[in-house]
């Protein structure tokens, strides 16, 4: 392997939160290998994970949130004024002194704190364990808690109607089964046939076509487009008439730029189908909330954009380092591959050079 | 029996002028209708645009100027997974895999481009297929209708009329279940009209299209005898409901997402990069045809120059250049087997996991039934990933051989000095037209049943344990006096 081209590490470091939502972590590498040739042929490589596992859905925190906690809350909750009109036993205790504030209010509040305890406790410990800073811990506590206390209003307001017990628990379960597995589901084949995303596979078709093509094109041509980017390489352009890594570095990167608007697309295209499910989850709320968690623990789909986004700017970083070495016709020496930029997960975030 | 079909008609009567259970009926229909037109769109697009991709792919390579061969084994072709016969009806995992594998040289790439990493995170919510319907849906459905066929006559009372009138525990059972069975036929209507016309315009597949409609209602009857036993064991309706909805959210929620948890974390898999590392490691060890002091490729080179009885390289009746590459890409490809053999054995004991906890969800089973009968299942992404690599090692041997034969071994070795050599070892366009495409076919249904036969076996399981529970049921019945 010649040492200028070889791979280098990129990578996606778990958040302190990654623990409780593990987003789209499973499909999508935490790692990837990337080297100074054209990034579109190498950036969407995917993880080896078993899809059988994937289709499931992720066991985390999120899914006990959004979708087990609201069912515990509708059998606790869904009778807590039916059951008594049915066991004979409103009346007597409706008339009892201020019998909202100690019985009523008592008894749901017991009910909403078991379910949020039971919740919050084990994300506690997981956030100890994680070292999750405070700030972040309360956020996604308080996402939890919004959605226990989004059910338990929903809960509530069928459970006063004066209907049975029975119509209760029916219409609850119809309700979370709407807004839980439905509406999602429907909202997600509706955004992802109003908003297209490019087809990748011509993306990598075009980006090959273009990099292997200059094998067969003049050479100058390569290089006049190359150097009207980089002016500031023209004095130490000059090719022997034989293969030299500026030409093969120069159409590499011309490869990139001819699908740049292809690949902005179809970037543009996922984040503008997460941009609408954003919206959908207002009038979804757990949709919405499940969305929040993910995106505060950075395991989102527009985690994953942005991710892709770092390996662009690193990229540029080292294939520019490596035309600063080229274009000087310095002689070679060990210090330059010593000093060959480094990923660094937090700092190239100065998002996507081109 | 007579009085069971007396007793499913009147409970017919009665869903059907209950307007709740009306509008629970038409929104399955409406839903799964929805489902199948939308699945059957979207699949027939996808299955056209990666048919055309990889006739475009095809035509792409052949169209190739005079090059020379190893610059063919760079360029690479690329391998798109056909969409599965019955993806349509079920499209199984094949939004979470990629569907295109580059095809080069020296290098096993990954699928990329799957719908799962193109959508939002709603997609993560579950995709509106016919499958999903049957799997999901459609058993709570069931549930809201059924769960009070007999809890209501026992708590209005009218269970000990039926009862006076020599009705027995068994028949009022029978009864019930038949109606209910009914609404789970209409149920599956839409669905297996889906599946139906899948079939029907690829009549080999009607077969297997049989038996996953069969799969799918023996799931729903085994719902069926399990919410009417339900009904008649509760005391009262509303804990019959509580206890069918626990149990749905247990068998179609719970443990499938469970299983799976544990499943990756007792059968880890090595990361990608992981495993390319490791091959790194191991081809240093064995042996890099890009240094030329590799021991390996220097034995292989005396045992070359031996057998054709001479001392120089240049004196081989071929070019020693394509020769070599050949045992190089020999060497990386048998890793690149060996290792990917290892992790399709971790995924198969990780999908073995979810097939043992068909024990505790049969709603697992039949989605394992309904994938591997649709061919968009593990084994099948599987076999197209081995088919691919197979057609790769045979397309790049192709081409290695062609710079053994067709390109002198004075150009090869002079071409990165002399110019006038380089455009010599471009050879012919036309040798690009006689390679072969890449072509899959998806496991033939006769292979597909086979590996059906397990979750079918559970499947069975869980019917004969709802007929025990329905027995138990009429047990406690004529015990009680109904």
């Amino acid at each position: 392997m010649v040492p200028i081209t070889a791979f280098r590490p990129v990578w996606d470091p778990p958040s302190d939160l990654a623990f409780a939502a593990l987003g789209n972590r499973d499909i999508a590498p935490a790692i990837l290998r990337v080297r100074s040739l054209s990034l579109e042929a190498q950036l969407y490589e995917n993880e080896s994970a078993n899809p059988e596992l994937s289709l499931a859905g992720r066991f985390d925190l999120v899914f006990i949130t959004i979708y087990i906690a609201p069912l515990v809350l509708i059998a606790l909750l869904h009778d807590v004024w039916s059951g008594e009109r049915e066991a004979g036993r409103l009346f007597m205790l409706s008339s009892l002194p201020r019998a909202r504030r100690r019985l009523w209010t008592v008894r749901i509040a017991v009910r909403i704190a078991g379910v949020l305890a039971a919740l919050l406790i084990p994300f506690a410990v997981g956030a100890i364990l994680a070292g999750t800073a405070l700030p972040r811990v309360l956020a996604f506590g308080g996402l939890i808690t919004l959605a226990c206390l989004f059910w338990s209003a929903v809960i509530l307001l069928v459970a006063r109607r004066g209907a049975s017990s029975v119509v209760n628990a029916a219409t609850l379960a119809s309700i979370w089964f709407a807004l839980t597995l439905v509406v999602p589901a429907a909202a997600n084949l509706v955004i992802n046939a109003s908003v297209p995303v490019p087809d990748g596979a011509e993306l990598a078709r075009e980006n090959r076509e273009f990099v292997h093509g200059a094998w067969d094109r003049p050479r100058e041509q390569t290089m006049d487009a190359f150097l009207a980017l980089y002016p500031q390489h023209v004095a130490g352009s000059a090719l022997p008439p034989t293969f030299h890594y500026k030409w093969y570095f120069a159409f590499q990167h011309l490869g990139d730029l001819h699908v740049a608007d292809q690949s902005r697309a179809y970037r543009d295209g996922i984040a503008g189908r997460a941009a609408y499910a954003r919206a959908a989850g207002w009038l979804l709320p757990p949709a919405g909330i499940a969305q929040a968690m993910t995106a505060l623990a950075g395991t989102d789909v527009t985690a994953q954009l942005e991710f892709q986004q770092r390996i662009r700017a690193y990229h540029t970083r080292l294939r520019e380092y490596y035309y600063d070495y080229l274009f000087s016709e310095r002689p070679f020496d060990v210090s330059i591959l010593a000093n060959v930029p480094r990923f660094a997960p937090a700092d190239d975030d100065d998002a996507g050079a081109h | 029996m007579n009085r069971s079909l007396i007793i499913a008609a009147a409970e017919l009567r009665l869903i059907l002028r209950s307007r709740l259970a009306l509008v629970g009926v038409v929104t399955l229909l409406l839903l799964s209708a929805i489902a199948a037109v939308t699945s059957a769109v979207q699949m027939a697009e996808t299955a056209q645009a990666r048919a055309q991709a990889q006739i475009e792919t095809d035509e792409q390579f052949k169209a190739q100027p005079n090059r020379h061969p190893h610059r063919m084994v760079h360029y690479g072709t690329y391998a798109l997974r056909p969409v599965g016969p019955l993806a349509a009806f079920d499209p199984g995992v094949d939004s979470f895999t990629g569907t295109v594998v580059f095809l080069e040289g020296h290098r096993q790439n990954s699928a990329t481009f799957g719908a799962a990493r193109e959508s939002s995170d709603l997609l993560r919510f579950g995709q509106l297929t016919p499958a999903f319907v049957l799997q999901t849906l459609a058993p709570l459905l069931l549930i809201f209708l059924g769960f009070a066929t007999i809890a209501r006559e026992r708590e209005r009372g009218s269970l000990r009329a039926l009862a006076a009138h020599g009705a027995s525990a068994r028949s009022i059972l029978g009864g019930k279940a038949m109606a209910l069975g009914v609404v789970a036929l209409l149920a599956l209507a839409p669905a297996l009209v889906a599946l139906g016309w899948a079939a029907l315009r690829q009549p080999h597949e009607g077969g297997i299209a049989l038996l996953i409609a069969l799969a799918y209602a023996g799931y729903l009857a085994a719902w069926v005898l399990g919410i009417v036993a339900v009904s008649g064991i509760a005391r009262t309706s509303q804990g019959a409901l509580i206890a069918l909805i626990a149990a749905w959210a247990l068998i179609v929620v719970l443990v499938p997402r469970a299983a799976a948890g544990i499943a990756g974390v007792a059968d880890p898999l090595p990361s990608r990069v992981d495993t390319e590392l490791a091959i790194a490691a191991d081809l240093r060890r064995i042996g890099d045809s890009h240094n030329p002091d590799d021991p390996h490729f220097a034995a292989f080179k005396a045992e070359t120059l031996k057998k054709y009885g001479v001392t120089r390289t240049e004196d081989l009746p071929f070019n020693y250049r394509g020769y070599m590459a050949q045992e190089g890409e020999r060497i990386t490809s048998q890793l690149f087997k060996d290792y990917a053999a290892r992790a399709d054995a971790i995924r198969a004991r990780q999908s073995g996991w979810l097939g043992w906890a068909g024990v505790l969800s049969p709603a697992l089973s039949v989605r394992d039934a309904s994938m591997v009968g649709a061919a968009t299942d593990l084994m099948t992404h599987t076999a197209f990933m081995n088919a691919a690599e197979a057609y790769r090692f045979d397309l790049v041997q192709r081409l290695n051989g062609l710079q053994a034969t067709a390109v002198s071994g004075a150009d090869d070795a002079a071409r990165s000095k002399d110019p006038l050599a380089d455009r010599r070892t471009r050879i012919s366009a036309d040798f690009w037209k006689t390679m072969p495409e890449f072509e899959f076919n998806a496991p033939s249904p006769a292979a597909r049943v086979t590996v059906m036969v397990p979750s079918l076996l559970l499947l069975g399981l869980w019917i004969a344990l709802a007929f025990g529970v329905l027995g138990l049921a009429a047990r406690r019945m004529e015990r009680h006096g109904a």
